[in-house]
Parts: structure tokens; C-alpha cells; sequence
């Protein structure tokens, strides 16, 4: 009897979940479809501002889940937790530096100064462009690991491009001809290939969008 | 031919394809071009159980909301599919993501393949895991490779909004001796995509997937109405080029 009314109970919650994406979704196409300034265009608006609103709410709910993360593999000591307890400090000081910045507690030198800004700049960007120049060997390491493990047509024609537009770069003297090779491949191959898988994203997302606005999306429907 | 009109008409005739396939399903049996991916991905879902192990999803920045929401729909279903498989293992998968719209999205998505396998018992929301998002994602990526590397993950699934960091996640994977499936829809996350990973889906590929893993009538008249569209698309253009040659 209980699981019968439990039942019921959930098929009438996602009953209610797809009538409010059905009708949200229409609303807002056709909203934004619409002129300027119309009934339907605002209101998409609306809709549209309202999702900008839970997005910042939505953060906090990610600091609560990344705090989760990494409290769990602390006190369950799986591997690695020394690199939870690490994030778990640095969050924690950031958002103490971030809420003294906001007091303007900073006297001196450093009297209006956005410290959690000055540490954010130096210390994440500085290391993401360490990582940034790492992904150059990555991806030439993956090519060579390409070629030696899986020799195609299409996988050759891959690394020869690389090597060609790579060392079209290098700037020697009477390489005219190379340097020609590599504009014509990154205006014309490259940027017919881009437009293509950009087509084809466009068309995948149409068929997903038509199946969540005929309420059929799984992720409203179970 | 405006925008507005355009748009119309490409919904109408992808929802008018997905309905007749969905008939037309029902009648005859349709084939669908093989995606080595939806092949390989069953399989190692049935390795990572086998061998107790965990698969690491991650859907990258794909964002519920944003112009990567269908992606992030996209990549959920192919979570979502897997799920329903691995739920019978006491590894739960691990899922990572640098947008906060989209944890929610991924914390139900594990929560709805546990209960359909009955075992809530296994089920922790702690395996999404959301990593905030640097100036150029690679911190991110830094932080989600490591926890996967520190999981003793059997494969890594990437799929959705990727840019070049996804060498980072990739090169991880492959160090540490994980298969690799990934996608991205944008074009270059789909080059490393392409280089890296065991097996790659391409564009549109990662749209098809509730077709290709057990879907329904309705799913697989999706992909009937993708193809259709690719085909009016081409046409356009050659249509489109032999006019500006004349």
C-alpha cells in the first residue's frame, strides 16, 4: 500500500516536472524568437535572469559539496587525502582573506588592496600557465603515441598536418612555401573541418532539445 | 529565409523525423550506423564492475542554462546509462564538472540509476564532484585527474564542454593505464579528443547516445532525424556553392 502511494507519488512529481520544462521551454523559444520588447520576450527574459539567480546559488552548493569531497577523503584517509586537507586550508583562507578584503581591514601598504585577489592572480594563474605550456608536449607526445599504436590514413594525415603547421611556425628564412602550406591548411581544411563538427553539435543539440520540449528527456521523465 | 523562420523550420522537421522513425520503428527495423564508442563503453562498464573498480565521468564545463545545457543533457544520459549498469557494484562512479548548474544535474542523475537498481545503499552524492573553474579550466582539470588517478578508476569518460585542457585529464588517463573516451563540442577539445582517446565521439555523436545504449523507439527515431538533417544540411551547401559557381 505504501510503495503504491510512493509510486503515485513520484509519477505525479514527474508529471509535474514535465509540465513545468515543457512549458518553460516552449516560453522561452518562443520568447526569444520574438521582437524586442514583446509579452514573450520578456518573459523569456525573466525566465532567463531567474536561471542566473540559482547559478549563484548554485555555488554556494558547490562549496558545500567540494568541502564534502574533500572532508570525506580526509576522514576516510583514502589516497591522496594530504591534497584534501591541503584545498579544505586554502579554501578556508581565501574566503577569510576575501571577507577581510570586503571589511577593508588593510592598513599601510596595503591599505585598499584585494589581497584574495592578489593571491588568486599570482598563485592559480602563475600555475595554470605552468600547465598551459605542459599541454604543447602533451598533445605532440599523444600524436606520437597515435602513430605508433594505431597506424591509419586518417591518423597519418593528422601528424603530417601537425608537423607541417608546427614547423610552418618556426620562422625560417626562405620558407615561403611552407608557411603557404600552413595558412592554406588552417584557412581551408582546418576551418571547413571546425564548421563541420560546429554544424553537427548544432543539429545534435536540435534533436536533443526537440526530445526535452515533447517532455521525453530522461531526465525529467523517470 | 530569416533566423526566426530557419529555426522553425529545422525544429519542426527534426521533431516531424523523430515521430515518422519512431513509426517507422515500430514497423521495420532500422540500422544504425556503428559508433565504435557506444561498443567499447558497455564493455568497460562490465570490466570496471568485474574488476571493482570505478569509472570517472566527467562533463567538463558543461553548464545547465548556459549554450552547453543540451551537452550537459547529452553527456548525463550517456552517465545515466552506465550508471544503470555499474549501480550493481560497490564502486560508485565518480563524476566531476566545473559547473555548479550542473552538479545537481549530475548528483540525480547517479541518485535515479541507484534507485532504479535498488541500492541506495551504495549510493553516496559525494561522488559528483565539482571543481571550480580557473581562468582557462585547468585547474580543474588538474584537480579532477588527480582524484580520478587517486580512485583506482578503470576508464575515464569525458564528455561535453571541453577546451585544450582535456590533454591534461587525457594524459592523466593514459599515464595511469585507464581507457579513454572523450568528446567535446567545441572544436578544440575535439582535436585532443581525437589524439588522445582510445576511442573518440565525434560532434553530433554524443547526442545519439540514449539511441545507441538500449534506447527507446523515440531515441532511435532521433538519430533518424539527425541524419535526415545532416543530409538537407549538405544539400544546402552544395546547393549553396553551385549557385555562387554559376
Amino acid at each position: 500500500m505504501a510503495t503504491n502511494s510512493g509510486a503515485q507519488r513520484h509519477r505525479l512529481l514527474n508529471f509535474l516536472a514535465t509540465v513545468i520544462v515543457i512549458s518553460s521551454g516552449l516560453v522561452t523559444l518562443i520568447g526569444l524568437l520574438s521582437d524586442d520588447g514583446s509579452t514573450a520576450a520578456d518573459t523569456a527574459r525573466f525566465l532567463i535572469q531567474l536561471v542566473t539567480v540559482i547559478a549563484a546559488v548554485a555555488v554556494l552548493a558547490g562549496l558545500v559539496n567540494l568541502v564534502a569531497v574533500h572532508l570525506g577523503r580526509f576522514v576516510r584517509a583514502e589516497r591522496g587525502w594530504p591534497y584534501s586537507v591541503f584545498v579544505l586550508v586554502v579554501a578556508l583562507v581565501v574566503g577569510v582573506l576575501r571577507i577581510l578584503d570586503r571589511a577593508e581591514v588593510w592598513s599601510g601598504d596595503l591599505e585598499g588592496e584585494q589581497i584574495s585577489v592578489r593571491v588568486f592572480e599570482s598563485v592559480q594563474v602563475s600555475l595554470e600557465s605552468a600547465l598551459a605550456a605542459l599541454l604543447v608536449f602533451f598533445l605532440v607526445f599523444a600524436a606520437y603515441r597515435l602513430m605508433r599504436d594505431r597506424v591509419t590514413v586518417w591518423n597519418a594525415l593528422f601528424s603530417l598536418t601537425v608537423i607541417v603547421v608546427l614547423v610552418g611556425w618556426v620562422p625560417f628564412e626562405d620558407m615561403d612555401v611552407l608557411r603557404d602550406v600552413r595558412d592554406w591548411v588552417v584557412r581551408v581544411p582546418a576551418s571547413a573541418g571546425m564548421r563541420g563538427l560546429l554544424i553537427g553539435v548544432g543539429l545534435g543539440t536540435l534533436t536533443v532539445g526537440v526530445r526535452v520540449l515533447i517532455g521525453q528527456d530522461r531526465s525529467f521523465r523517470d | 529565409m530569416n533566423n526566426t523562420e530557419l529555426t522553425w523550420v529545422l525544429l519542426a522537421v527534426a521533431l516531424a523525423q523523430t515521430l515518422a522513425a519512431r513509426i517507422l520503428w515500430r514497423r521495420a527495423r532500422l540500422y544504425h550506423r556503428p559508433i565504435a564508442a557506444y561498443r567499447v563503453l558497455p564493455e568497460q562498464a562490465a570490466d570496471a564492475v568485474e574488476s571493482s573498480n570505478r569509472i570517472h565521468f566527467s562533463l567538463g564545463s558543461s553548464a545547465l542554462g548556459e549554450s552547453s545545457s543540451l551537452s550537459a543533457l547529452g553527456a548525463a544520459e550517456v552517465v545515466y546509462r552506465l550508471s544503470e549498469r555499474l549501480a550493481v557494484s560497490r564502486q560508485t562512479p565518480l563524476v566531476t564538472l566545473s559547473q555548479p548548474l550542473t552538479l545537481p544535474l549530475a548528483q540525480d542523475t547517479l541518485r535515479r540509476a541507484y534507485e532504479f537498481r535498488q541500492n541506495m545503499a551504495h549510493y553516496r552524492s559525494s561522488a559528483a564532484a565539482w571543481y571550480p573553474q580557473g581562468a582557462r579550466s585547468l585547474s580543474f582539470a588538474a584537480g579532477a585527474a588527480s582524484l580520478a588517478a587517486d580512485a583506482d578508476v578503470h576508464s575515464s569518460v569525458l564528455l561535453g564542454r571541453f577546451g585544450v585542457e582535456m590533454a591534461l585529464l587525457g594524459e592523466s588517463a593514459l599515464r595511469h593505464d585507464q581507457g579513454l573516451i572523450a568528446h567535446s563540442d567545441l572544436p578544440e577539445g575535439q582535436a585532443v579528443a581525437f589524439v588522445q582517446a582510445d576511442e573518440a565521439l565525434l560532434g553530433e555523436e554524443l547526442y545519439v547516445a540514449a539511441a545507441y545504449l538500449n534506447g527507446s523507439p523515440l531515441e532511435r527515431g532521433g538519430v533518424v532525424a539527425l541524419d535526415v538533417l545532416r543530409w538537407l544540411v549538405i544539400l544546402g551547401i552544395i546547393v549553396a556553392a553551385v549557385q555562387a559557381a554559376v
